[in-house]
């Protein structure tokens, strides 16, 4: 654990990442109408949504994969959106995208150097690497072995390990504990803690299981339909009452029956 | 407008019916299986008709009766607008009950309050989700006795002894009718003119809310002299969205047809209204002021994203129409050059419009129960919509008022309807009487004493003028009147409408009284104001950050001095704040129809009024 932290310029607490009204289309379809959101640094910041709320989009917007027709993205208050996703990565933002995507047949470790392709660093990346078998013991026990051959979860933390070799400014998850067991979620969902307090490591978080995202995370966002609904600190979140009955499946105290198939109509307060 | 002719014993009679359970009777009859009603199920528009109608309220008529509901007992209806709704009023109504429409949006409190006010012993709900608001508060409702349900959805396994699906009970009508088949005929006869055929309570933004009463006379008179003012034919189809526990839409929507025999079509939810109107497109559409604003917020946004041919189009043809309304506001026919430009503009880009938001058959559009700004009357009359607005209120068991197509003065609310007596108290106070006038708040004598007088003048509250042509114009509340501490008196709801003119603020509450100077408490109109901040970048994330944003707090200032720039001096707002939440119709400080409460949003937002008054 002797590897320095990385503390950059900014200091905690200043905006790393800003969005400043994106709107970005599929076609003639718009799925995001509109966001601002600001990410912090040393910060997770979970934006929570249902299917088709917009998230996974809004990812691809800040990674560069889709450029947004208004609106810009701000790193550091330099605008990335409009460059190729291979200039965002080098300007230090790392997406690890839904679903993994590791390459199965490269080793273990060949992913984690794919990671690293942007940099030429050698002994700055051997540090990092070590950072990495560090908080994923397991990655460095299989290092030789196809990426393939590996579990969902243990993809999920080569994913993240990949990530975390760009050295990132800001490092966007989406969805890591998706189709994981929940023993797995929470296994995942600590090293995420730590690598934030420990490392300083400035997140994105999108997820659905918004009782995990909003445990880790410092502040959130909820997207509905490509806008942003509601905004605030994770605390504030957990206690609304929509989220309660929309995210975390609590229901109001109304339970004569014992079951209930209508919703309330969110307010988002 | 001759008084003496309405004396209160001259029965009114429609096709020989002078109750609105024989009228009922009388055009099921005629029009047995002509289509009553439509409602969509799975997404498609299914017909009703006027038999069907007719045996369902008798099955549910008679289901009540063999449960003992007595002449002249309430009972309590809580669902959205569905055909039925229609058929359980129309049920109680046959057997001699009285119909109390609960809104939706109350809360479980509420109607508790209505259930125990009205003392009903029989309740209508749609759904679980209104189930459950009974169940939580049945303690608190004692007298009553059996809860009736729609819908069984999500209700399958549910069982209480009080509680019996809509199905059950009209089973149980229709076998007690083969045992007593002239049961519910009789019931129906029995009706008289001046019994109470419905129980309407009005928000009370000062004290609980008092039921009033309607009786069959009341509605009767309503009936006669729409046919005078407003047309409507057998083959009309009509759009029921608004709340019926309203008298608005509980006269267009059930009243009315019954009279002329034409269609009323449900709209899905309140959310899809846009897309029913289309689908239906209409002869006549009632609304109030925040729909129609909404169209024309619609329109002007398409217009915004069109090509600059398009919008040039557009532009063109609207002044086309603008120019031929201000002829007709002047009563001139406008010049064949302007007919002839009209013509063309009229095929190439209004017609579209019309189509665009299903007025395209809609002979007229009115609108009610709120203020609304006289440009939007005019512009609609430009794209081909005559609008016309009236004025009424539940004591007036309705239209009290009203303009008519081809005489539309617009900015009044139009003259007394006929057989209604209209004069202005020197208090300034708008007083009617007539036929329409209500029969009193359901128990409460001393607060029917307050309202009508011995005179049978009806004291509305509201202030107004009436100008040579007898057109009543609207000034104000009179209850809302500000006395601002230096002693000037100011009727809010002038510069009220006047801020709600504008696209960004959706309804604003002037606070002043016994204060220094005037304030305002704004509600912004989201989607407006959200296109706003997008266009020019602004950035925003909820409700309340698009509230704090500098540029939309500058924008309604702007909005606010120009408002000011309007009135005299001393009425200037010196100071405003925007209410930061998003007020749904369950919050209390809204009424059904969307408008603010100025005594509950004075009691909520006091810190934010107070703070407009600090070191003042």
């Amino acid at each position: 654990m002797n590897v320095a932290t990385r503390h950059r310029a900014a200091e905690v607490g200043e905006t790393v990442l800003e969005l400043r009204n994106v709107e970005t289309f599929y076609g003639p379809i718009q799925a995001l109408r509109g966001v601002s959101l600001e990410v912090p640094k040393g910060r997770i910041v979970t934006i929570l949504g249902a299917n088709g709320a917009g998230k996974t989009t809004l990812m691809k917007t800040v990674s560069g994969v889709m450029d947004p027709e208004k609106g810009e993205v701000l790193l550091e208050g330099e605008r990335i959106s409009g460059m190729d996703p291979d200039a965002v990565v080098k300007r230090g933002v790392a997406h690890v995208p839904e679903g993994r995507e590791v390459f199965p047949f490269l080793t273990v470790e060949e992913n984690l150097r794919m990671g690293a392709f942007t940099r030429s660093d050698t002994a700055g990346i051997a540090d990092d690497l070590a950072l990495v078998y560090d908080y994923f013991p397991i990655l460095a026990e299989r290092k030789g072995q196809p990426a393939g051959t590996l579990s969902g979860g243990q993809q999920q933390m080569l994913a993240i390990g990949r990530g975390l070799m760009t050295r990132p400014k800001v490092m966007l998850l989406d969805e890591p504990s998706l189709g994981l067991s929940p023993i797995l979620v929470k296994e995942i969902f600590a090293i995420i803690r730590r690598l934030n307090r420990e490392q300083g490591v400035t997140m994105m978080l999108v997820e659905q299981n918004a009782n995990v995202a909003l445990r880790v995370a410092h502040k959130g966002y909820v997207l509905e339909l490509g806008r942003i609904v509601m905004a605030g600190d994770a605390e504030k979140l957990l206690a609304s009452a929509d989220i309660q009955e929309f995210y975390l499946g609590h229901q109001a105290g109304d339970q004569q029956r014992g079951q209930k198939r209508w919703k309330r109509r969110k307010t988002w307060r | 407008m001759d008084g003496g002719t309405w004396a209160a014993d001259r029965p009114i009679l429609i096709e020989g019916c002078d109750t609105i359970p024989k009228l009922f009777a009388h055009r099921c009859r005629l029009k047995a299986d002509a289509v009553a009603h439509r409602e969509k199920d799975l997404g498609i528009w299914r017909a009703f008709t006027w038999s069907d109608y007719y045996d369902a309220a008798r099955a549910i008529g008679l289901g009540l009766i063999e449960r003992g509901l007595g002449r002249g007992d309430p009972v309590a209806l809580l669902s959205e607008d569905r055909k039925e709704w229609l058929y359980v009023d129309m049920g109680v109504v046959c057997a001699g009950g009285i119909t109390n429409g609960v809104y939706t949006t109350d809360s479980a409190e509420q109607l508790a309050y209505l259930v125990n006010d009205s003392g009903a012993r029989f309740l209508f709900v749609e759904n679980d989700e209104q189930l459950d608001k009974w169940l939580e508060a049945r303690d608190r409702m004692p007298g009553l006795e059996l809860v009736v349900v729609f819908e069984r959805e999500g209700l399958h396994d549910f069982e209480d002894p009080q509680v019996i699906f809509l199905d059950e009970l009209m089973g149980a009508g229709r076998a007690f009718g083969e045992a007593e088949p002239r049961r519910f005929e009789e019931a129906l006869a029995a009706a008289r003119p001046e019994d109470t055929a419905m129980l309407i309570y009005t928000s009370g933004t000062t004290g609980p809310p008092k039921g009033a009463m309607i009786t069959h006379r009341n509605i009767l008179f309503q009936l006669t002299a729409a046919t005078e003012v407003l047309s409507f034919e057998e083959t009309d189809e009509l759009l029921c969205f608004l709340p019926l526990c309203h008298i608005l839409e509980r006269l267009v929507s059930v009243e009315f047809p019954l009279l002329a025999g034409c269609s009323v079509n449900f709209a899905e939810s309140p959310e899809t209204v846009f897309d029913n109107l289309r689908e239906v497109s209409p002869h006549s559409f009632t609304a109030v002021p925040r729909l129609w604003e909404k169209i024309y917020s619609r329109l002007m946004i398409l217009r915004k994203e069109a090509t600059g041919f398009g919008r040039w189009c557009f532009d063109r043809a609207v002044a086309a129409g603008m120019a031929a309304e201000a002829r007709r506001e002047k009563g001139e026919a406008p010049p064949a050059a302007l007919k002839l430009r009209l013509a063309v503009w009229d095929r190439l880009v209004l017609r579209n419009l019309r189509r665009m938001i299903g007025l395209d058959r809609a002979r007229r559009g009115t609108t009610g129960a709120a203020p609304i700004s006289p440009e939007l009357i005019r512009w609609f009359g430009a794209i081909g919509v005559p609008l016309v607005e009236g004025y009424g209120m539940t004591e007036s068991a309705g239209v009290a008022t009203a303009n008519r197509v081809e005489d539309n003065r617009i900015g009044t609310v139009g003259p007394a309807i006929p057989g209604v007596e209209l004069r202005i108290d020197p208090t300034g106070e708008i007083l009617l009487r007539g036929p329409c006038v209500f029969k009193g708040y359901w128990n409460k004598p001393e607060k029917t004493a307050e309202t009508v007088d011995a005179e049978g003048w009806l004291h509305t509250g509201d202030v107004g003028r009436v100008g040579n042509d007898g057109a009543l114009t609207i000034t104000g509340r009179l209850k809302d009147v500000i006395i601002t501490a230096g002693g000037k008196n100011i009727t809010p709801a002038e510069i009220e409408s006047r801020l709600k003119f504008s696209p960004y603020v959706s309804d604003a509450v002037i606070i002043g009284d016994k204060r220094r100077y005037l304030t305002a408490l704004i509600m912004i109109d989201q989607e407006n104001v959200e296109k706003f901040a997008q266009d020019r970048q602004v950035p925003f994330s909820d409700f309340a950050s698009l509230c704090a944003a500098a540029p939309v707090q500058a924008l309604i200032a702007e909005e606010v001095a120009e408002v000011n720039r309007a009135f005299a001096r001393v009425e200037g707002i010196k100071d405003f704040r925007l209410i930061d939440v998003l007020l749904t119709a369950e919050d209390e400080e809204l009424t059904p129809t969307m408008k603010l409460k100025r005594g509950f949003v004075e009691t909520k937002h006091k810190a934010l009024i107070d703070a407009m008054y600090q070191g003042a």
